[in-house]
């Protein structure tokens, strides 16, 4: 990559003392291997301080790249990721395989810093494989980086690869809402996966994440019926909120329908005072 | 090459099959558990262990009987890799998951990285392999370039031996050597000579597996000298206690090179017990079994000893990319004196 986005370089130095400034800028004159070294030699030259930015205030690190943040990330993974951006891109198969190689010989920390770091990567698609795969991993913080508050999965999984993620994300208790572009990839299998969990779990006697429901509602029908009136019914006004959230953003007329008995509720959605917002985020 | 020794190729490196005739074993009596209290309350630092071919058990013992802290250097694991992914999983399990499973019985697990003298021999590879070495030396915990040196002492090995001098010099790593079985004067000296050629400091340079001919020479020119208590081939403890009798603790310091051989990962503590029954000072004992082996290696800036020497619980739930080293409800510490095994 040519352009290193200037606001994540501005970024990263305001982080760093004068000596820690001066390794960094020593490290991009290098060549190709000398770089990669210097991607897994960081925590030697870095402090492990964490770093702190609300990206929003003034229009991202990366504008070019929406979602992309680095709030309460390592100064390491900040300056590992940096440090990627100056490896040469040309000619593209020794990018790839320089890539490929820093994947294969990665500790835990130099994966989390590689998947943070793909959305920024030239030639996306090629690192589809590797993010796949870290969704099926089993290393919670490598699972972390690319399925929570990263904008590759949005931008580049396949339908099927994105539900394995969301679902994946439930699995593990972890907030979904924390998933970029979570609302924007809603879709009808997903719901389907989402409502047989929630069955499942109904059965069972356990608890699901009230947050869930919100992937289902806008596609919930009569067969989430039995669910939603239980829901509606329940002495936890927490429940009987997500159920009137559900009923109000079904497409289906006899979902839609039930809020009308509970008027209350359906008055306070219209307000605005009531929305997933205030549903309580996966633990 | 001219060398001339009798089975190249089928002696490991730290198992000869053919024990030395000077080494006569005798039966005695001395029992470790009799002799474990004299020991009690020492702390332990094993700078050259194989964990990847122990077991769990020996880590038991390990911590039981005062180990705290442990390095792995990289070696050869029996049977030659044929190919980098093997290299490349190898080291990984080092930074990784041998150094999870050392954690889990209150082992703080460090290790050295290299290319070892034997695979130095099939060029191709090694080629290949020191390409990738780079991105395993800088990883975090590594406190050295280790074990290199001359195995057959080849051309080949020396190539790869001078290479990973210049590397360590660059990672600013202590090295660690590895030296010959066959023609062991003659290889330590050549190695100590190659690396003093390559500038470095001999302060920053251990030679291990040292054995009476060696030690002077090298305690003479400014290196440490690491001794291997390793059973039948290298150095037996009694022979060790009169070394230290002899030349004191400065740099010196013991080993057990344990690894799939027949050999003992309880070398320290009892080779300990053993100094201190024939009434070698403490300081001295520590030194030798402790100390050294931290002041050498720390110059990596990878050693705290605090992650050691503090009271430290392993968390028996603790995970390595989401593994267990428990299996199904298993208990971390049972109770090995129990007939029954629940
Ligand atoms: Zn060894």
């Amino acid at each position: 990559m040519t352009d290193i986005p200037t606001n994540l370089t501005q970024f990263l130095f305001e982080q760093t003392t004068k000596l820690e400034r001066e390794w960094l800028e020593e490290q991009t004159q290098k060549n190709d291997l000398d770089l990669m070294t210097a991607f897994v030699a960081t925590p030697r030259f870095l402090s492990k301080k964490m770093v702190f930015n609300d990206s929003k205030s003034n229009g991202g690190l990366v504008p070019e790249c929406n979602g992309f943040q680095v709030n309460g990330w390592s100064l390491v993974r900040l300056a590992r990721v940096w440090l990627l951006l100056h490896l040469p891109s040309v000619p593209k198969d020794q990018f790839v395989k320089n890539i490929e190689t820093l994947f294969d010989t990665a500790e835990l920390n130099e994966l989390v810093a590689l998947y943070s770091a793909l959305p920024l990567l030239p030639y996306p698609w090629e690192w589809l494989p590797r993010a796949t795969d870290a969704v099926r991993s089993n290393m919670g913080f490598v699972f972390d980086s690319i399925a929570l508050l990263n904008p590759y999965p949005e931008l580049y999984f396949s339908e099927l690869a994105w539900n394995q993620l969301v679902l994946k994300t439930i699995f593990n208790g972890k907030p979904i809402d924390l998933i970029y572009g979570i609302d924007r990839r809603k879709n009808k299998d997903l719901a389907i996966a989402i409502s047989d969990f929630i069955s499942e779990r109904f059965a069972a006697g356990r608890k699901i994440p009230l947050q869930i429901w919100r992937l289902v509602a806008p596609f919930s029908d009569e067969t989430t019926f039995p669910n939603l009136i239980n829901l509606l019914e329940s002495e936890l006004k927490a429940e009987r909120e997500v159920a009137a959230l559900v009923c109000f953003e079904s497409k289906n007329p006899n979902v839609h329908s039930l809020l009308s008995k509970y008027p209350d509720l359906e008055l306070s959605i219209k307000n605005g005072e009531l929305d997933w917002s205030k549903i309580e985020s996966i633990p | 090459m001219c060398q001339n020794h009798k089975e190249p190729s089928t002696n490991p490196s730290h198992f000869e099959s053919t024990p030395s005739g000077d080494e006569i074993l005798t039966h005695r009596d001395l029992l470790w558990e009799d002799y474990q209290n004299l020991i009690q309350g020492m702390r332990f630092f094993d700078p050259h262990i194989h964990m990847v071919s122990r077991t769990t058990d020996d880590y038991q013992m390990m911590a039981k009987a005062g180990i705290v802290a442990i390095i792995e250097p990289a070696f050869w694991v029996g049977q030659p890799r044929t190919g980098l992914s093997s290299f490349k999983d190898y080291y990984s399990s080092l930074v990784g998951w041998e150094r999870f499973r050392s954690s889990q019985f209150g082992i703080k697990h460090y290790c050295t990285m290299g290319l070892n003298s034997r695979e130095a021999n099939n060029e191709r590879l090694a080629e290949e392999v020191m390409e990738i070495l780079p991105l395993f030396a800088y990883k975090e915990g590594v406190v050295g370039i280790g074990e290199i040196g001359f195995d057959d002492q080849t051309p080949l090995e020396e190539k790869y031996y001078r290479l990973q001098l210049e590397l360590a010099k660059k990672a600013k790593l202590p090295v660690q050597i590895h030296t010959p079985h066959r023609d062991k004067k003659r290889g330590t000296e050549r190695s100590m000579s190659i690396a003093l050629e390559h500038g470095l400091d001999p302060s920053w340079v251990v030679v291990d597996h040292n054995n009476e001919e060696t030690v002077k020479s090298v305690l003479d020119q400014g290196f440490w000298a690491a001794f291997t208590i390793y059973p039948f081939t290298k150095m037996g403890n009694e022979r060790m206690v009169t070394v230290v009798e002899k030349y004191g603790p400065e740099r010196i310091m013991i080993n057990s090179s344990a690894d799939w051989g027949i050999s003992d990962p309880l070398a320290i503590p009892k080779t300990a017990a053993l100094m201190k029954q024939r009434g070698i000072p403490v300081d001295v004992i520590r030194m030798v079994t402790y100390q050294n082996a931290i002041d050498a290696f720390a110059k990596s800036g990878q050693i705290d000893v605090t992650d050691f020497e503090t009271e430290f619980q392993p968390d028996p739930n603790a995970k390595f990319h989401g593994n267990s080293i428990l299996r199904g409800g298993q208990q971390p510490v049972p109770n090995k004196n129990s007939l029954f095994i629940q």
